[in-house]
């Protein structure tokens, strides 16, 4: 007799699911539950509800601040990251020269070497070049993607070379032809790393962490973390509830609207 | 066309805040601007008292202008200090656990208060006579001044009232001695069907909080735990750590009292607010807190002694670090003088229930209202009397870390008090060895 | 062309791999005099915290690899047809992806929290006594486990859904009508089809072991009694607590040469189990 998995794996899923939603959820009815209620453990509580850990967190906080801050970072490293990966990913799709490849394999290990590996010697670099404690410092170590650089020289090789060859006859410049030929067809591949560059880099903690000091230079996860430990007195996990909501939020609207783009780029970018 | 404009507007709408960004620190200013980080527990409370605080400072003192920069834990305010200074860019001021200043005196990272004391006109010797004399063996170092206490606490027993007349004992006579303790503690455990309901004891053990409750239970037990006026010795491998680490393996593995593992400060509160242990040992710091939030009948006791009654000291100090300029000095000396009067000190005692440095603090006619209406701040201060000072050497964190892994480690299960203390002897004395070659152990010619 | 890419490259990958070789290299004392020396590396071995690490970090990558690509395949396999419900089922596993790792150690520490917390809270229902999920030695690693597979599974399942979904279907009716049961087909063509995406995400999986440690920054310190210790906070600690420069060099090249070779490695043994599929 044939057995239908079908039906008991979908079940099966759904529980497995519903575990994994469970921190999501507490993390939402807690954040609701103003002062410090005895059973702040309960999925179900019965009351009362309202949104005074949402103002709590906020002043207590400074998320206007870290928001900024890490808008400024994520923004500032995707713009220049567009600039670098077009170019390098140009030289080796189009490009032919000795050591090409070998070069090409020194790229990629930067896809091992995270910044935060490096920390000794990347914050040495900082503060040799004064960016210690700056957003910019933050952002340096990114600003050239192996990532980046792998998925545009593979986007760009998808790339019939008819059009460039159109544009080469009439006299375009190499830098005139990524920008004006290959970067608007390469668009779904740039959108696919923009999205995982943002993700990514709004999720980074232990660089930022190391790289500044003052709290007006401080991004949201560095803001999350300080904001949800105490140092002598215990924590009114609303707040904290509510504080998390305040930094994963974001992503996770963004996410569940565009859910289809996010998961075609995660996924785009990872296939070779 | 449009990938072009939109890149141009994107690189110059980033370019407006990364510039501003990166030519934030570099102000100009009429006024002499300082910042002064300062480590807090969160939640908003402190951290906005104290920049209700340093606003008033500003308005009162219209040339300076000082920026309060809340900079974490009392770990993390020091990792952010020595990375600021190694920067090249130290803070104006600094509130550092009181522990740490020895370190940044061995480093040289530290400036000493005496010439800016002295041109107040007094002695380093009268100056210090203000504050509480447990407080100095962290505070001056080499002789001279270093540290400008701040806020201070010592462990602290708090007790269920309740629980207590449930289970027999009398809530006016807390219990004394050690012997006091683990017949109390026994007597307060409840367990239901195997399982315990109610604990007699819990502390925190996480990293920091145990390191200063063993001390101050060492302490107690007649020992020196550490060399106080020398960063390189430590006693961990003496019969009075040994005594208090098998008190703690008695409760926690033997007697099954306090719960196995290491508990951290949130838990120990949340299980104290719902009943679910009897007593806990909590910084006085956490006074206010759990007055807010203990809904029912609690009291506030002295650590129990079983040689002497010994309190170990908490919390921070003020301090100068190395590389500010004379002004940005002067300007700090008077935010100092300033957070450390009497009023002040006073008032962000009571309001956080650390208990204030000043002596003269005491005198003021607030400060004895508030303790009439708050007798277990007057426990808090009546302890002074035992306190002594808190764990300060060469590296003190790791090793300060030595013994807390192995305390850790008996708190799970995983090694005897015996071990453990040579253990930790052996680990930190690794440890101290740099610094000992340099100075006990100096190859003389 | 390649210059400005190249230029942050050589500031922030070549050249510190250069600096943290040398300073590894470089023995000072107490007040600051340099030598040359492999003094470093052995004060590094002799170092039970390193070791500790080292041993700590195996078991974690074991421990989060396997049971996360295990549950993504799983989760995969249970929701690849595309229906309402496999999409919801989908959002729910994927969206710990999407929010930063210590966002995800701020709720876990209220889920962890021994008596109070989310856990114990409902495990007392049953009748279950307290745990101190991080506080004990022997569960403290365990639990930060946990922590990355329910946050790294969804990301993983992600790619297996992509992958999966490039098999052709003509193949597996084709075995169905054969009379191969979903065991058969599943280890016959579809396991070998998700060769390619094995290749993707095991060497992802590794990388991650090895440099994700927010929640041991945040919850644990690498405590209790180095229960939790990794080397990348290893790293940590030496470089930004100890100041110890020396020690944290060493063990970056250490755990440098362990991902570069663990990574090359399977790699190999994936690209081989490819073409000898295909």
């Amino acid at each position: 007799m044939r057995v239908d998995w079908r039906l008991p794996a979908l079940l099966a899923a759904s529980a497995g699911a519903l575990l994994w939603a469970v921190p999501f959820a507490w993390m939402a009815v807690a954040a609701m539950r103003p002062g410090v209620p005895s059973d702040i453990a309960s999925l179900t509580p019965p009351g009362p509800f309202g949104p005074g850990n949402f103002q709590e967190a906020w002043h207590s906080g400074s998320f206007p601040l870290w928001y900024l801050n890490t808008f400024v970072v994520c923004g500032g490293i995707l713009a220049v990251q567009l600039v670098t990966v077009s170019a390098a990913g140009y030289v080796f799709a189009r490009l032919t020269f000795p050591g090409r490849d070998c070069l090409f394999g020194m790229f990629l290990l930067q896809l091992l070497l995270v910044p935060p590996l490096l920390i000794v010697p990347n914050l040495a670099t900082l503060v040799s070049l004064h960016l210690y404690d700056t957003l910019l410092g933050i952002m340096a170590p990114y600003f050239a993607s192996a990532f980046g650089t792998f998925l545009m020289r593979q986007t760009f090789r998808s790339i019939p070379r008819d059009y460039e060859e159109a544009a080469m006859l009439e006299g375009a410049t190499v830098p005139a032809l990524i920008r004006h030929v290959l970067v608007p067809l390469a668009r779904p591949g740039l959108a696919a790393f923009a999205i995982v560059s943002v993700t990514a880099h709004w999720n980074e903690f232990l660089w930022p962490l190391m790289a500044v000091s003052s709290s007006s230079n401080q991004v949201l996860t560095v803001g999350l973390a300080s904001f949800a430990s105490g140092a002598e007195a215990g924590s009114a996990w609303g707040i904290v509830a509510a504080g998390t909501f305040l930094v994963a939020g974001p992503l996770i609207l963004l996410f569940l609207v565009f859910q289809r783009r996010f998961v075609a780029s995660l996924v785009f970018s990872g296939i070779k | 066309m449009e990938p072009i404009t939109r890149r141009a507007a994107l690189g110059a709408a980033l370019a407006l805040p990364a510039a501003a960004a990166l030519a934030g620190t570099a102000r100009a200013a009429a006024p002499t601007e300082i910042d002064l980080f300062f480590p807090v527990p969160v939640q908003g409370m402190l951290a906005n008292k104290m920049r209700e605080l340093i606003d008033r400072f500003n308005n009162e003192h219209p040339d300076l202008k000082v920026t309060a920069v809340y900079t974490g834990s009392y770990d993390d305010t020091n990792l952010k200090t020595r990375a600021a200074i190694k920067a090249g860019r130290p803070p104006g001021a600094v509130i550092m656990s009181a522990n740490f200043v020895r370190e940044y005196v061995i480093n040289e990272d530290a400036d000493a208060f005496d010439p800016l004391i002295e041109k107040d006109g007094k002695t380093a010797d009268a100056f210090m006579d203000q504050f509480w004399p447990a407080l100095k063996p962290n505070a001056v170092i080499a002789r001279r001044v270093y540290g400008i206490p701040f806020q201070n606490s010592t462990p602290l027993l708090y007790y269920n009232v309740s629980a207590f007349t449930e289970a027999g004992l009398d809530p006016d006579h807390p219990p004394v001695t050690w012997a006091d303790w683990i017949a109390a503690a026994r007597a307060l455990t409840k367990t239901e069907g195997g399982q315990t309901t109610r604990w007699g004891l819990m502390f925190p053990a996480t990293y920091d909080y145990c390191g200063w409750i063993v001390s101050g239970l060492t302490m107690s037990n007649g020992g020196q735990y550490f060399n106080h006026d020398y960063g390189g010795e430590v006693y961990y491998n003496a019969p009075s750590t040994l005594g208090a680490l098998t008190l703690l393996d008695k409760l926690v593995n033997r007697l099954k009292v306090t719960p196995s593992g290491v508990s951290d400060a949130n838990a120990c509160t949340l299980a104290f607010f719902a009943g679910h242990t009897a007593m806990m040992v909590l910084s006085t710091g956490s006074l206010s807190f759990v007055r807010e939030n203990m809904k029912t009948p609690y009291r506030v006791a002295f650590m129990p002694k079983n040689v002497r009654n010994a309190a170990p000291i908490g919390g921070a100090s003020l301090i100068l670090p190395k590389g500010n300029s004379p002004e940005r000095q002067a300007a700090a000396w008077t935010l100092i003088s300033w957070l450390t009067s009497p009023e002040i000190a006073g008032e962000w005692s009571r309001f956080t229930g650390y208990f204030a440095p000043r002596k003269a603090a005491y005198d003021l006619p607030e400060m004895k209202d508030y303790l009439q209406q708050h007798p277990d701040a007057k426990v808090a201060l009546d302890q002074l009397q035992y306190a002594v000072p808190w764990f300060d050497t060469y590296n003190t964190v790791a090793v300060r870390k030595a013994i807390e892994d192995q305390v850790q480690a008996i708190l799970s299960g995983k090694t005897t008090p015996a071990d453990a203390v040579m253990t930790a002897q052996k680990n930190a004395d690794e440890l101290l060895r740099p610094y000992v070659e340099e100075t006990a152990l100096k190859r003389l010619a | 062309m390649l210059a400005p890419a190249l230029l942050f490259l050589a500031a922030f990958t070549y050249w510190p791999l250069l600096h943290v070789l040398g300073d590894s290299l470089t023995v000072g004392r107490f007040v600051g005099q340099h030598a040359f020396g492999l003094d470093n590396y052995r004060r590094l071995f002799v170092d039970p915290h390193f070791g500790r690490a080292a041993w700590n970090n195996a078991v974690y990558a074991a421990g989060t690899i396997v049971p996360s690509l295990f549950l993504a395949l799983l989760f995969a396999l249970a929701l690849r047809d595309t229906t309402r419900l496999t999409t919801v089922l989908r959002t729910l596993v994927a969206m710990p992806l999407m929010i930063p790792l210590v966002a995800a150690a701020a709720l876990f520490s209220f889920i962890l929290l021994p008596g109070e917390g989310l856990l114990d809270f409902y495990l007392a229902k049953l009748g279950l006594p307290m745990i101190n999920w991080l506080g004990d030695t022997d569960l403290a690693l365990g639990s930060i486990i946990a922590i990355t597979v329910w946050k790294n599974a969804g990301y993983y399942m992600l790619f297996f859904l992509a992958g999966l979904a490039a098999v052709p279907p003509e193949l597996l009716d084709a075995a169905t009508i054969d009379g191969a049961g979903a065991w058969r087909r599943f280890r016959n063509i579809t396991l070998p089809m998700l060769g390619p995406t094995f290749a993707f995400v095991v060497p992802m999986a590794i990388l991650n072991a090895l440099t994700q440690v927010d929640h041991v920054v945040t919850m644990t310190q690498g405590g209790p009694a180095d229960a939790t210790n990794l080397l990348l906070y290893y790293i940590y600690q030496q470089a930004a607590q100890n100041y110890d420069v020396g020690l944290a060099s060493s063990a970056t090249v250490i755990s440098v040469a362990t991902l570069l070779a663990l990574s090359l490695i399977s790699f190999r043994l994936l690209e081989r189990g490819i073409y000898y599929e295909s």
